[in-house]
């Protein structure tokens, strides 16, 4: 009898300490943060840049850092340095649009195409600044 | 009238094919501050970058939220503790390329160049120097390239771990195709 608590009590530490290096060491440094996750915020290219150019900080409050799924126009679709890669969306400005880098190559986008891309913005430069995107079916 | 408007709008035309401006959108940029106990590095393949061949103005600018590194627990913590990046989302060069008139830029090769500016990270903006490499690519493209030291302290970014697990002392390099 106080053989099989011994034994009991064993595996019960074990798992205990198991179950901190899991939590504690392993997951926080091997877990990503991955957008297809997460829920995003609905949103048109054209409103989100016009929300920028409008008031950047309050925009940032609102969206930077978030995930955000995005509705609009491919204005362009290019391979970056890195062989990743990014959509240019358009907005109602000519000058400034969202800028995309997606996870994984999309060859069969084209110019013109209508479509929602979901990622996590980044910020505001001359564009919206989306990373890690993919895109919505 | 109408020769005055078109003679007008060519000379203006003329002007514009002379401020020919260089840009990209997703130059590279890596930071580095390992220690000889942590490696910390990251890339940020989003940064947007334009220059003047008239006059070598520079900007460079990039989303310190766009800084991807490895793992996740690092990235949030450059990001909350050490950059405080939803406060201050960017970073950026401004200035001139020097001498940019010495060059040819239509001959392939590579040029030694140095910029001078004011960097601005966190809020906190300082004038320095910056030396690069501007190579024109055989397909006429042009390619800049440049490491520089910053003292993480010059820029009020302060950490317990700076000095200790993470160097004083960070590498930035940027690596831009420009169309």
């Amino acid at each position: 009898m106080k053989q099989k608590i011994l034994i009991g009590a064993l595996i019960t530490i074990l798992i205990a300490i198991a179950a901190v290096w899991f939590f504690v060491f392993y997951a926080p440094t091997h877990f990503k943060r991955d957008v297809a996750d997460e829920k995003g915020i609905q949103i048109t290219a054209a409103s989100l840049v016009k929300a920028y150019q409008e008031n950047e900080t309050n925009a940032n409050a609102l969206y930077l850092d978030k995930p955000i799924e995005i509705k609009g126009e491919i204005a362009e679709t290019k391979t970056d340095q890195a062989g990743n890669t990014t959509i240019t969306l358009k907005s109602e400005d000519p000058f400034a649009s969202v800028f995309c880098t997606l996870k994984k190559a999309e060859p069969s986008l084209k110019v013109g195409q209508t479509i929602t891309v979901k990622g996590i913005c980044t910020g505001f430069l001359s564009d919206v600044v989306l990373k890690d995107a993919i895109i919505v079916p | 009238m109408k020769n005055c408007l078109f003679i007008l709008s060519l000379i203006f035309a003329l002007q514009v094919s002379a401020q020919k401006m260089y840009s990209t959108k997703s130059g590279q940029v890596k930071f580095n501050a390992s220690s000889p106990v942590e490696t910390i590095r990251a890339v940020n393949n989003q940064g947007d970058s334009r220059w003047l061949e008239s006059n070598g103005q520079l900007v460079f600018s990039v989303l310190i939220k766009g800084f991807k590194f490895e793992n996740q627990l690092m990235e949030d913590h450059f990001n909350e503790n050490y950059m405080e990046s939803s406060k201050f989302p960017k970073a950026e060069f401004k200035g001139y390329i020097n001498d940019l008139q010495r060059l040819d830029l239509t001959k392939a090769g590579a040029n030694e160049v140095k910029a001078e500016g004011t960097l601005t990270i966190q809020g906190v903006s300082k004038k320095m120097t910056v030396k690069g490499t501007l190579t024109v690519l055989s397909s006429g493209k042009i390619m800049l390239k440049s490491d520089l030291k910053i003292k993480l302290k010059d820029f009020n970014i302060s950490g317990s771990y700076i000095g200790s697990k993470i160097a004083p002392e960070a590498t930035i390099s940027l690596y831009c195709i420009y169309e």
